[in-house]
Formats: structure tokens, C-alpha cells, sequence
């Protein structure tokens, strides 16, 4: 009988994504400013991140801009042990590290981030966090580097 | 619209690998047994439907090469991807196109063959400006909305770890299923590998290689062809919005799922689903996930889907037998998962389960989720 095989195959593929100006937006404030825009529903009052032209509960377009608070609570929280492989690197991101749903104080919506902590028994939910912002920002996302308890 | 029934499934076994058969292969020995089941040759077959996620293997129009071995040659051919409910996105497909009148004969195929590609990285190719940055995969999303869900409705993790249990002892009866663990116990849950808090490793579905196949037939034809077919009575598919924290409270209220189910319950006149409904194959990828569905489905009353697994109401020999297959807890091939949610339930109807038969079965519950929170509900009866 045959031996079976399996060939393997590493590709480097470059893709090149238009933000629209929503995203665009978004992204200058956090990257100039060190500002969290949000966007308001003209209709059922949300305040959506991260930012998106359409509210789907309303299918209402969404032109008011709103500045949202970089510090919110935890509505949920883990730990995540596994390495799970970063898309951004291609490499596996080291575990454990600490994630969390926050609202943003002025936000409706919650974001997942991930936490400064990433010890499960020290998260809770109710615990208050702000962003740690990055010195140098390229202009994406990840010019939060994680939300760090606030200390009362 | 025409009444239409399944008349025949098939399956591959279902593995970690399979090195022995390609994505076409998986996906004609599948198709080959679904027919054979139903009676029928691939002449007799007017149109194909496939579910797959091409995104996992990295093998680009997929419908082009495997369709042959659904028997596509000068047929009509189309293919299906939503995610996890990709497999009953297809089934409702392949019904509305025999529904409709234009075919008699519709063959549903899905596949995946995980072992081929990174299905954690596949999953985070979600939106490049802002997922990626903030990828945890899917058990770290699953375990943020667990957190929630235990902290509101006081669900214990011993509690999920019986759900677990029950669906590996269930996946040992079924030659089909990809883990088989038979000595399976809770305190083996409790002490696997912890993935995510409280997420262990025995909690989650595993990544699978199969293919999954069902033939649909209308009206007299099914009657003709099949003693006891399992007839389509309603099919219901709600989406939600797009980003994990645009739901309050995700995987409590799973409003897509609660509402597909009330819409669907109400196409059959359902009004007691614990004791109207004879068994249940739903989509569940982590333990926890079957418990808060208990409630979204109104199997119980919010808070009390803990109560339901301590009592064994789900169990085999309970009120509600819950996927007696071993669910997606024992198999996951993603683009096949939901065609195995439908074609087990209609092998319960058909009676032709082998030794995960549930006792007499007239109404059977499919469901399919996917993404964040999308959700298809599927009622099959024996009453046309």
C-alpha cells in the first residue's frame, strides 16, 4: 500500500483594507488624540462601538459622533491559557493573558480587550479599568495595548 | 409550497484527521451513503447544495472540486458559508429549492477537514480592524459570555461538566462520532486542561474531519420512496449584529435563538417544547453553551437549566433526549455540523439511529448557531 502523505504549504499573502471614512475617523482621534469616538443612533440613542454607518436594531444611519470615556466597567472577564496564533503576527500570543468585555463610560456597546491582569482570581465583574495607551501610535487598534485596573 | 421530507443521510466516520480520503472523497462517500440510504442513484438527483468553510483549509472555490463528488457533473451546484450555521443554512436552502417546485430531488453535502488548515487563525480573519487586534479565538470569546452567564443564573461548572459527560457517553453509541469516551466521567471534565476560566478542555467541541449528507424528496415522491420520512414542518434563521459586544448579555438572552424557536414553535403548534418535543440535536460548541440554550429554546424557565442536566431530563432515557449523537461536543467538522444536526434528528424520525435511538419519535429539534449568535431552528415530524 502507498504511504500517505501530507504536503505542507506556508504562504505570505498582502492584503490592503479601505477603512471607509467611518473607520478612518475613528482611528485619526485614537491615534492624534488619544480619543474613543463613538457613534449615536438617531434613533434608539445607542452610542456603537466600534464605529459602523448603520444601526442594525434601527437600520438608521448614524452621523453624530460621540467622545467616549477611555476608562469603563467589566461585564465579563476570563483568562485565556491557550496560545491562540495572533492574525496580526502570525505567531502564537503568550498565555496567559487576561480578557474582558468592557463598556466605556458613554458607550452602550461593550468592546473585548485585553486586560493587564491575568490572574482569574484578582477579575471580577463591576471592576473598573482604563486604557494604557501606547507612546508611539501607528494608527490601529492596538495603540491600546490593555486596560489596567483603576486603583480606588 | 410543496410538503417536503428527508428520506435518506449519510455520514463519514468522523476524526481528528482523516489522511486517507481528500475534501471530494470525504464528500462522496458521504453523498454515496446518503443516496444509498434514500433508495436512489445520483441520476435521480436534480440539484446539490454544499455547506463549507473554505476558509479553514485555505482551498479556494472548493464547490468547483468537490462538487463531483456530489454527483454535480451538468447539475446545479451552489454552496453555502455562515459560519457554524453554514450546515443548516444549507438544509434550508436545499429545502426551499424543492419546497419552490423547481427540483424534486436536492442532495444537501457538508464537509470540513480541519486537520488541513489552522481553524483558530481562520476563525480571528474575521474583521481585519478591529478583531484581529484583539483576538482570543473562540474559546476566549465563548468563556467572556460563560462569565457572564454564570454570574447571573448561578450555573456551576460541575453542572456544564455533566453536559459534557452526557454528550461523550451519548457519541459512544454512535459509530459516526469523532471522540469516544466511553469512561468519561465529571471529575475527568473538572480536571482537563484549563483553556480559558472556567473553560476546560473537555468542555469544548473538538475540530473534526467529515462530511455529512441528506436527500430531500417532495410530496408523493418521499411518500413512494421512503416508509417513514421526516418532514420538514418549519425552518426559522435569525442574524444579530455583527460585533461580540453589540448584545447585551450574549449568550443569556441569545435573542436570535429564543426567537426563531418561539417562531418556529408556533409554525407546529408547539406550546410545551420539554414534553412536545421528542428529542433535540442542537449546536452546542462548549457545555455551558447547552445549558443557556435550555432556556433560549424554553426547555425550562430562566435560572433553571442547571436543574434540567441535575435531573437527566436531557438524558437518554429522560423526558427530552438532547443530541443523543454526541452533538458538536463529540464532532465538529464546522461546514458538516449543522447537516449532522438535521440528519440525526431525521434519522430519529426514520428510526434508523442504530443504537443512539431515542423511542418513539415524531417530533425532532435542529438547531444551528454560528458566528456571534446567529441562529437556524428546524422542526422535523413524522406528520406530513
Amino acid at each position: 500500500m502507498t504511504e500517505l502523505l501530507r504536503i505542507s504549504h506556508t504562504m505570505n499573502m498582502d492584503w490592503r483594507y479601505g477603512t471607509s471614512w467611518y473607520f478612518a475617523k475613528f482611528i485619526r482621534a485614537l491615534q492624534d488624540k488619544r480619543l474613543i469616538l463613538g457613534l449615536r443612533c438617531p434613533v434608539c440613542r445607542r452610542v456603537y462601538l466600534p464605529p459602523r454607518p448603520v444601526c442594525g436594531n434601527c437600520y438608521a444611519e448614524m452621523r453624530e459622533w460621540v467622545e467616549v470615556k477611555d476608562i469603563g466597567t467589566v461585564l465579563a472577564a476570563t483568562v485565556v491559557h491557550v496560545p491562540i496564533i495572533d492574525p496580526l503576527t502570525g505567531q502564537p500570543r503568550p498565555a496567559p493573558y487576561g480578557m474582558a468585555l468592557i463598556q466605556l463610560d458613554g458607550a452602550d456597546t461593550t468592546i473585548n480587550f485585553y486586560l493587564a491582569e491575568n490572574d482569574a482570581a484578582k477579575l471580577h465583574i463591576g471592576m473598573r479599568v482604563r486604557a494604557v495607551w501606547r507612546e508611539q501610535r501607528t494608527g490601529t487598534l492596538s495603540d491600546i495595548v490593555h486596560f489596567k485596573e483603576v486603583s480606588s | 409550497m410543496r410538503r417536503v421530507a428527508i428520506i435518506g443521510t449519510g455520514q463519514t466516520k468522523h476524526a481528528k484527521s482523516h489522511d486517507d480520503m481528500n475534501q471530494a472523497e470525504l464528500v462522496r462517500q458521504a453523498a454515496t451513503r446518503a443516496l444509498a440510504d434514500a433508495g436512489i442513484t445520483y441520476r435521480d438527483v436534480d440539484a446539490i447544495v454544499l455547506s463549507n468553510m473554505e476558509l479553514f483549509e485555505g482551498r479556494a472555490l472548493p464547490e468547483m472540486w468537490v462538487g463531483e463528488g456530489a454527483s454535480g457533473y451538468l447539475k446545479p451546484v451552489m454552496k453555502i458559508a455562515t459560519g457554524g450555521t453554514s450546515g443548516t443554512s444549507a438544509c434550508i436552502a436545499g429545502l426551499h429549492q424543492c419546497a419552490s417546485g423547481l427540483f424534486d430531488t436536492v442532495l444537501v453535502v457538508g464537509w470540513e477537514k480541519h486537520s488541513e488548515g489552522a481553524t483558530q487563525t481562520g476563525m480571528a480573519l474575521t474583521d481585519p480592524l478591529w478583531d484581529r487586534n484583539i483576538a482570543s479565538g473562540a474559546v476566549g470569546n465563548f468563556a467572556l459570555s460563560i462569565s457572564q452567564y454564570m454570574a447571573e443564573r448561578g450555573v456551576t461548572p460541575e453542572q456544564a461538566a455533566k453536559v459534557a459527560v452526557k454528550a461523550r457517553r451519548n457519541a459512544a453509541k454512535n459509530p459516526h462520532a469523532h471522540l469516544q469516551m466511553p469512561d468519561i466521567t465529571v471529575d475527568r471534565v473538572l480536571s482537563s486542561r484549563m483553556l480559558a476560566d472556567p473553560v476546560h478542555l473537555l468542555d469544548m467541541c473538538p475540530q473534526s474531519d467529515g462530511a455529512c449528507a441528506l436527500v430531500y424528496a417532495a410530496e408523493d415522491r418521499a411518500e413512494s420512496l421512503c416508509a417513514r420520512p421526516a418532514w420538514v414542518r418549519a425552518t426559522v434563521t435569525r442574524h444579530d449584529q455583527p460585533y461580540i459586544g453589540d448584545l447585551d448579555r450574549r449568550l443569556l438572552t441569545m435573542r436570535t435563538l429564543r426567537d426563531a424557536a418561539r417562531k418556529a414553535y408556533q409554525q407546529v403548534g408547539i406550546t410545551d417544547p420539554l414534553n412536545q418535543i421528542d428529542v433535540a440535536e442542537i449546536y452546542e460548541p462548549v457545555s455551558y453553551a447547552e445549558l443557556a440554550w435550555y432556556e433560549a429554546l424554553g426547555l425550562c424557565a430562566e435560572g433553571e437549566a442547571g436543574k434540567l442536566i441535575d435531573d437527566g431530563s436531557t438524558e437518554m432515557n429522560g423526558v427530552l433526549p438532547v443530541n443523543p449523537s454526541g452533538g458538536v461536543l463529540s464532532t465538529n467538522p464546522v461546514g458538516a455540523s449543522g447537516v449532522i444536526r438535521v440528519a440525526e434528528a431525521a434519522m430519529q424520525i426514520m428510526v434508523r439511529a442504530g443504537a443512539h435511538q431515542v423511542a418513539n419519535v415524531r417530533t425532532a429539534l435542529a438547531t444551528g448557531y454560528g458566528v456571534y449568535a446567529w441562529s437556524d431552528v428546524i422542526i422535523l415530524s413524522a406528520d406530513k
